[in-house]
């Protein structure tokens, strides 16, 4: 039986926390305080410390979620869960701002995980604002990350079944990467 | 690419124009004012503080006992975020609400509790030569110092 641990990353109101509540099989863990900053993200509560849930894949496997802070004062937290994950689910918010500026600094922030397992993109709220369209951040994502496989969803965070599509597209570009690793290894 | 956007969406009447949401602690003139006022109270309760911050629950500072602006925005959210676990680990065990949280380390320790009735941390660190039994008494009485000047002030 492996275990991997996914973070799920992205800007605060991206719906890391929603997701995390649709995919996991266990009461989830949440660490919700009364959010102060309205400006950014119009909701009622924000993650200061994590989410945690889980979820089992194929027979057995183990996928823990971890939801991070989006807020950038929370850093601390991003390190230290980023050193125990094999990969990462961005969450971007339609709605937000400038979400390519976004998902430009969150790529930034984690895209060393798609070479400890891999990334997948998940554009959310799209119902809220229809643009930017979904070929604008596989564009950027090519940019950014030329020759790297790092799928670009649209999804709803509060769909566990459109969560559950971009989970397993993860799931399967790491046991992919894991395979090649072992292989280069068998061959070295 | 794929893309999953097919499946029916809920559409939302665009985003509710919000009711005017009161004035945030760290950005209210009256809460910032009571803040630095009963903080400075503690550093005359307590030699032994190093260093005291009251922080929203989400991590922004209120007002320090120290000038180093940058430490103090970390301390607020260390806080906000150790807050929130501990809350997470009594609820877990069904143990009720986390009175007060403390990290002792070599050379000093760090308290923190919640202002009673409020959604702010007090956290402060004291060196070695405090008991802990001390520097608990003092917090809390600071803790319960804010609310009472708070309330007291806005009525
Ligand atoms: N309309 C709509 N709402 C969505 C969609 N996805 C998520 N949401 C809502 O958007 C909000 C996201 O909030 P959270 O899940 O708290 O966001 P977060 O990323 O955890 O934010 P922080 O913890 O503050 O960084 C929730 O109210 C969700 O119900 C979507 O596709 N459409
Ligand atoms: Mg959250």
């Amino acid at each position: 039986m492996t275990e991997h641990v996914i973070l799920f990353a992205g800007p605060m109101g991206a719906g890391k926390t929603t997701a995390i509540e649709s995919l996991s099989e266990i009461e989830t863990i949440r660490t919700e305080a009364i959010n102060t900053d309205r400006e950014t993200a119009d909701k009622d509560t924000t993650t200061v410390a994590l989410d945690y849930g889980e979820i089992t894949v194929g027979d057995e496997d183990k996928v823990r979620l971890y939801g991070l802070p989006g807020q950038r004062r929370f850093d601390f937290m991003w390190t230290i869960l980023n050193e125990r994950a094999v990969g990462l689910v961005l969450l971007v918010n339609n709605d937000a701002a400038d979400p390519i500026k976004d998902l430009d600094e969150f790529l930034e922030e984690f895209g060393e995980l798609h070479e400890k397992g891999g990334i997948v993109v998940c554009v959310t709220r799209t119902d809220v604002a229809p643009i930017p369209r979904i070929d604008k951040y596989a564009e950027r994502v090519r940019e950014l990350m030329p020759g790297r496989m790092i799928p670009v969803f649209t999804a709803d965070a509060r769909n566990s079944d459109q969560m559950r599509t971009c989970l397993m597209s993860l799931i399967a570009n790491i046991e992919m990467t894991a395979m090649i690793a072992a292989s280069e290894e068998r061959a070295a | 690419m794929n893309d999953l956007a097919n499946l029916p969406h809920v559409q939302f009447s665009g985003q509710q124009a919000s009711s005017p949401q009161p004035l945030s602690p760290h950005k209210d003139p009256h809460v910032i004012a009571c803040a630095n006022e009963v903080l400075s109270g503690f550093a005359d309760l307590c030699r032994s503080l190093h260093h005291a911050t009251i922080l929203t629950d989400d991590g922004f500072e209120v007002a320090s006992l120290a000038d180093d602006v940058r430490q103090n925005g970390r301390v607020a959210s260390m806080a906000s975020s150790m807050q929130a676990l501990g809350d997470a680990v009594a609820k877990d065990l069904r143990i009720g609400a986390t009175e007060y949280i403390i990290i002792a380390a070599t050379t000093g320790y760090v308290i923190q509790m919640r202002v009673p009735d409020n959604s702010m941390v007090l956290a402060a660190h004291f060196d070695a030569a405090e008991t802990v039994g001390k520097a608990l008494s003092v917090a809390r009485l600071v803790a319960t110092n804010m609310r009472t000047l708070i309330s007291s002030e806005a009525a």
